[in-house]
C-alpha cells in the first residue's frame, strides 16, 4: 500500500521510498521519513496530502505520496 | 543670468550630483538597484 | 570573531539575526525566505565589553547533504569558511527532526551553541524540554530563545554563551555513536544516518515531555481544511487579496496620500515663491516641474504602497502564504511547475528582484528558469503607482483594478507556463513537498518595521533614479535638436518627442499612439515608477492627488482630458506596462538566475510579446464592446500579434517534431 491510499488519522510505518529522484529519498530521510518511521495522515486538501512526520506537518502532492510505500500491518489507529 | 538663476542652477546640479553619487556608490557596493527592497544587498566583502 | 546561524528552514534564523544585529532583512512565516547569506555586526549591548562579533545568517537546511542550491550555501559556508562558533537554531516545537542536523554540526569540530527557539510556543502547548539535560547529553550549551520577543528573548545569554565557548580552549566532544563508521562508504553512511536518528530519538525521549501528541488533529488543521479547500481555497485567496487592495488603494491609502500630497504641494509653492518671477523659465521649470513635480508625483503614492506592504507583511507573517502554495500546486502542476514556484511570485509582489532570487529553492532547472521568467508578471511595488494612477483617473479608485491585475498576472503566468512547457517539450513533473508552518497571529510591530524599510527604499529610489530620469525627461522635452527652447504650443518639436514619436506608431493599435505615453513606457524600463513620473512631467500635471476633494487623482475628468485617451485605452496602457519586461535591474537578476543567454533573450522577447498582445486584445475588444467598432490600427496590430503567436507556434511545432523523431529512433 502507498501513502496515497492511506486513510486519515491513521499512523503508519514507512516501508520504502520508491522514486527516480535520488535526491528526494535523501531529502525525505533528512525530514525523518525513512523505513521504519511513523507517519500520520492529517488530511487531504485539494490535490495534496497533509502528513505528520516526527513533529512537523508537511504537505505533499499525490505523486510523492504514491512513491512512499507503507509497510504492512503496522497501522495503529489514533486515539484522540 | 541673474543671481537667482545661478542659485537655482546650483541647487539643481547639487541635487542631481547627490543622486548620481548615491547610485554610483550603491553600484560599487554591489546593490543591483538603488532603493529596491532587499535586492541583493550583500555586506559580505 | 564570526558566528554562523544555521538551522532548519523556518526555525527563525533571520528573525533572530534581525534581533541581534538590528538589521531589517526580509522574514516570513514559511520555509525558504532566505536564499543568500547575510552578514552583520552583533549589537554591542548584547555582548560583554570590548568584544566585536560578526554574525552570518545562512539559508535554512535540513541536513549537511544539500537538496537545493540554497542549502548548499549553508553547507559550503560551515565547511569552508570555518566560523568561530556555530549557533544552531533549533525549533523547540520540533526537536525530534531538528536535532538530526545538530548532531551533524557537532561533528564538524567547530564549537556549537544550540538556541532553542520558539520556546514560547512550547509552553502554550504544554510541551516541556529539559534544556539542562539536553545540554548535558549533547555536550554543548543550550539557550532558550524567543527571537520574536524583543524583551524576553534570551539573546544576551546566547551571545554570551557563544563568546565564552570561543574563549574556552577545550574541544567539544561530539556525541559518540559514529565510531568506526566510514562516512564515505554509501551504505555505511546510510547506516550512520539511521544511527544518528536513533540517537536523536533517544535524546528526545529523555528531554521532552509532550502533553499532546503532534499527530493529533488541531484547530490549525481545521483551518487548513477551509483555506486550502479544493473549491473554497481560490475564492478565499481572491477575497483576501481584494481586502488588501481595497484597504490600501481605496480606504486608508488615499486618505494618507492626501495629507502627504498637501505637504508636497506646500513645498512646491514654497520653492516657487523663493525663486520668484524673475528667473529664467527654463531653469525654474526644470527644478519645479521636472524635479519637484516629477518626484512628487511618484512620492505621492508612497502611503498607498506603505499600506499595501504592511498588509502583505501581515499575511506573510501569519503562515497563510504556505497554504497558498499548497493550493496553487494543483494548477501549477498542469503547466509543468509546482507549488514551489508560487513562493518566488509572492516575494515578487514586493519587488521582482528578490522574487527572482527566490527561485533558487527550485531544484529542476527548467522550472527554475520558467519561474524566473514569469515572476516579473506579478505587480511589484514599483508598478503600484501606475495601477493607482490609472485606477484613480479612469476607474474611480476601485479596488477591483488592483485585485484584477493581481489575478490577471496569475492567469497570465499559468497560460505562459503552459506555452513555455510546450516550447521546451519537457514534460517531467517534479514532486512537491513543503513544510506547513504553524499559523500565528501576525505581529503589527514586525509588519510596521518591514513597511518602514520598504518606504525608506522607495524614497531613496525616488530621490535617485527617478529624480535623475525626471530631470532628463524635462530637459529633453524643453529643447529641440538644435538646442533651441521648444516654442510654446508646439511640444512635438522637442528631442523627447522626436525620440518617442516613432515608437508611438507601434502603439497605435494598442490605443495609446501618443509620444508622451511612448516616452513613459521607455523610461519605465529603468524603473517602473518612472511611468508615473514621466507622464507627470510630459503632460505637466504635477499633482495627481487632489487635496481638497480627497480623491486620489485631482479632478479625474480634468486629468483625463489632458491625457487624451479613453478608459479602454487606459486599461490597455496599464496592462502593457505591467506585463512587458520588468526594469533593467530585474532583467539583470533574471540573467544571473537563468544562467543562459538563450533563456534570457527568449524571456525578454516573450514578455514583450505578451505585453503587446494583451494590450492589443484589451483595446480592440474593449473598443468593439463599448463603441461597436474596432479601434484604430487594427490591421497593423493584428499582423504584429500574429507574428508573435506564429513564432511561438513554430517553436512548439519544432519541439514536437524533434520529439516524434526521437520517439521513432527510440522505437
Amino acid at each position: 500500500m502507498t501513502l496515497n491510499e492511506g486513510s486519515i488519522d491513521q499512523i503508519y510505518r514507512v516501508g520504502d521510498v520508491k522514486t527516480d529522484d535520488p535526491g528526494m529519498k535523501e531529502f525525505l530521510f533528512s525530514l525523518g521519513c525513512y523505513p521504519g518511521e511513523r507517519i500520520c495522515i492529517i488530511s487531504r486538501l485539494s490535490s495534496a496530502l497533509v502528513v505528520n512526520i516526527k513533529d512537523a506537518r508537511y504537505s505533499l502532492d499525490s505523486d510523492l505520496a504514491s512513491a512512499i510505500i507503507l509497510s504492512d500491518g503496522a497501522a495503529e489507529s489514533l486515539v484522540v | 543670468m541673474s543671481v537667482m538663476d545661478m542659485v537655482v542652477v546650483g541647487v539643481i546640479l547639487l541635487v542631481i550630483s547627490l543622486a548620481v553619487w548615491k547610485i554610483v556608490r550603491d553600484k560599487k557596493r554591489g546593490v543591483k538597484c538603488s532603493g529596491c527592497p532587499d535586492s541583493g544587498k550583500c555586506d559580505c566583502h | 570573531m564570526k558566528i554562523a546561524l544555521t538551522g532548519n528552514p523556518n526555525s527563525g534564523k533571520t528573525t533572530l539575526f534581525n534581533s541581534i544585529t538590528g538589521k531589517i532583512e526580509h522574514v516570513g512565516n514559511w520555509p525558504g525566505v532566505t536564499v543568500e547569506k547575510k552578514e552583520g555586526p552583533v549589537k554591542s549591548s548584547l555582548l560583554p565589553k570590548g568584544q566585536s562579533v560578526t554574525v552570518v545568517d545562512l539559508p535554512g537546511a535540513y541536513s549537511m547533504s544539500p537538496y537545493t542550491s540554497e542549502e548548499s550555501i549553508t553547507r559550503d559556508f560551515v565547511m569552508d569558511e570555518s566560523p568561530d562558533v556555530i549557533v544552531n537554531i533549533v525549533d523547540a516545537t520540533n526537536i525530534s527532526r531538528s536535532l538530526f542536523f545538530t548532531t551533524q554540526l557537532l561533528e564538524l569540530g567547530i564549537p556549537v551553541v544550540v538556541a532553542l527557539n520558539k520556546s514560547d510556543l512550547n509552553s502554550k502547548k504544554g510541551t516541556i524540554i529539559d534544556s539542562a539535560l539536553l545540554s548535558e547529553v549533547l555536550n554543548c550549551p543550550v539557550v532558550d530563545t524567543i527571537a520574536t520577543d524583543s524583551r524576553n528573548s534570551g539573546l544576551g545569554d546566547l551571545a554570551e554563551a557563544a563568546v565564552s565557548l570561543k574563549l574556552k580552549k577545550a574541544k567539544q566532544p561530539a556525541p559518540a555513536f559514529s565510531k568506526g563508521i566510514d562516512p564515505n562508504n554509501k551504505e555505511e553512511a546510510e547506516e550512520l544516518d539511521k544511527k544518528r536518528y536513533d540517537f536523536v530519538s533517544s535524546v528526545v525521549k529523555r528531554v521532552e515531555r509532550r502533553t499532546v501528541s503532534s499527530s493529533s488533529q488541531t484547530g490549525q488543521d481545521k483551518l487548513d481544511r477551509i483555506v486550502a479547500h479544493k473549491w473554497l481555497g481560490l475564492p478565499i485567496f481572491a477575497a483576501v487579496i481584494w481586502v488588501v487592495f481595497s484597504i490600501s488603494q481605496s480606504w486608508v491609502g488615499p486618505w494618507l496620500a492626501d495629507i502627504l500630497v498637501g505637504w508636497i504641494d506646500g513645498f512646491y509653492g514654497l520653492v516657487e515663491g523663493v525663486i520668484g518671477e524673475g528667473t529664467n523659465p527654463v531653469i525654474s521649470s526644470l527644478l519645479l516641474d521636472g524635479i519637484i513635480g516629477g518626484v512628487g508625483a511618484v512620492v505621492g503614492f508612497l502611503p498607498l504602497i506603505m499600506v499595501l506592504f504592511f498588509m502583505l507583511a501581515l499575511l506573510e507573517d501569519s503562515g497563510y502564504m504556505a497554504r497558498v502554495a499548497l493550493l496553487m500546486d494543483r494548477y501549477f502542476k498542469k503547466i509543468g511547475l509546482s507549488g514551489k514556484s508560487i513562493i518566488p511570485m509572492i516575494v515578487g509582489t514586493g519587488c521582482a528582484i528578490p522574487g527572482i532570487m527566490a527561485t533558487r529553492t527550485i531544484k529542476s532547472e527548467r522550472q527554475r528558469r520558467t519561474t524566473a521568467m514569469l515572476t516579473p508578471f506579478m505587480p511589484c511595488g514599483a508598478k503600484l503607482p501606475i495601477i493607482a494612477l490609472f485606477a484613480g483617473v479612469f476607474f474611480n479608485d476601485n479596488a477591483w483594478v488592483g485585485t484584477s491585475m493581481y489575478f490577471l498576472a496569475i492567469a497570465l503566468i499559468i497560460v505562459s507556463g503552459l506555452v513555455i512547457k510546450m516550447i521546451t517539450g519537457d514534460n517531467s513533473v517534479s514532486y512537491f513537498i513543503m513544510e506547513l508552518p504553524e499559523y500565528r497571529f501576525p505581529s503589527f510591530k514586525r509588519a510596521a518595521i518591514s513597511m518602514m524599510s520598504r518606504a525608506k527604499a522607495f524614497i531613496i529610489k525616488a530621490g535617485t533614479i527617478i529624480l535623475v530620469c525626471n530631470a532628463l525627461v524635462q530637459l529633453l522635452q524643453t529643447f529641440t535638436w538644435t538646442g533651441q527652447v521648444v516654442p510654446e504650443g508646439n511640444p512635438g518639436a522637442s528631442i523627447l518627442a522626436a525620440i518617442a514619436s516613432p515608437l508611438a506608431w507601434i502603439f497605435i493599435p494598442l490605443g495609446f499612439g501618443i509620444w508622451q505615453f511612448a516616452a513613459a513606457a521607455i523610461t519605465g524600463f529603468i524603473a517602473k515608477e518612472n511611468v508615473v513620473g514621466t507622464l507627470a512631467v510630459t503632460f505637466s500635471v504635477t499633482n495627481f492627488i487632489d487635496v481638497e476633494e480627497l480623491a486620489l487623482v485631482a479632478d479625474g475628468s480634468q486629468v483625463l482630458s489632458v491625457f487624451g485617451i479613453g478608459s479602454v485605452a487606459a486599461l490597455s496602457y496599464l496592462i502593457f506596462n505591467l506585463f512587458t519586461p520588468p526594469c533593467f535591474a530585474a532583467i539583470g537578476s533574471m540573467n544571473s538566475e537563468m544562467e543562459s543567454r538563450k533563456w534570457l533573450w527568449g524571456a525578454i522577447g516573450f514578455q514583450l510579446g505578451t505585453g503587446y498582445v494583451m494590450a492589443f486584445l484589451v483595446y480592440q475588444l474593449g473598443t468593439l464592446f463599448t463603441q461597436g467598432t474596432l479601434g484604430s490600427g487594427f490591421v497593423g496590430g493584428l499582423i504584429a500579434s500574429a507574428l508573435f503567436v506564429g513564432v511561438i507556434v513554430l517553436q512548439i511545432s519544432k519541439t514536437r517534431k524533434y520529439d516524434v523523431q526521437r520517439n521513432l529512433k527510440a522505437a
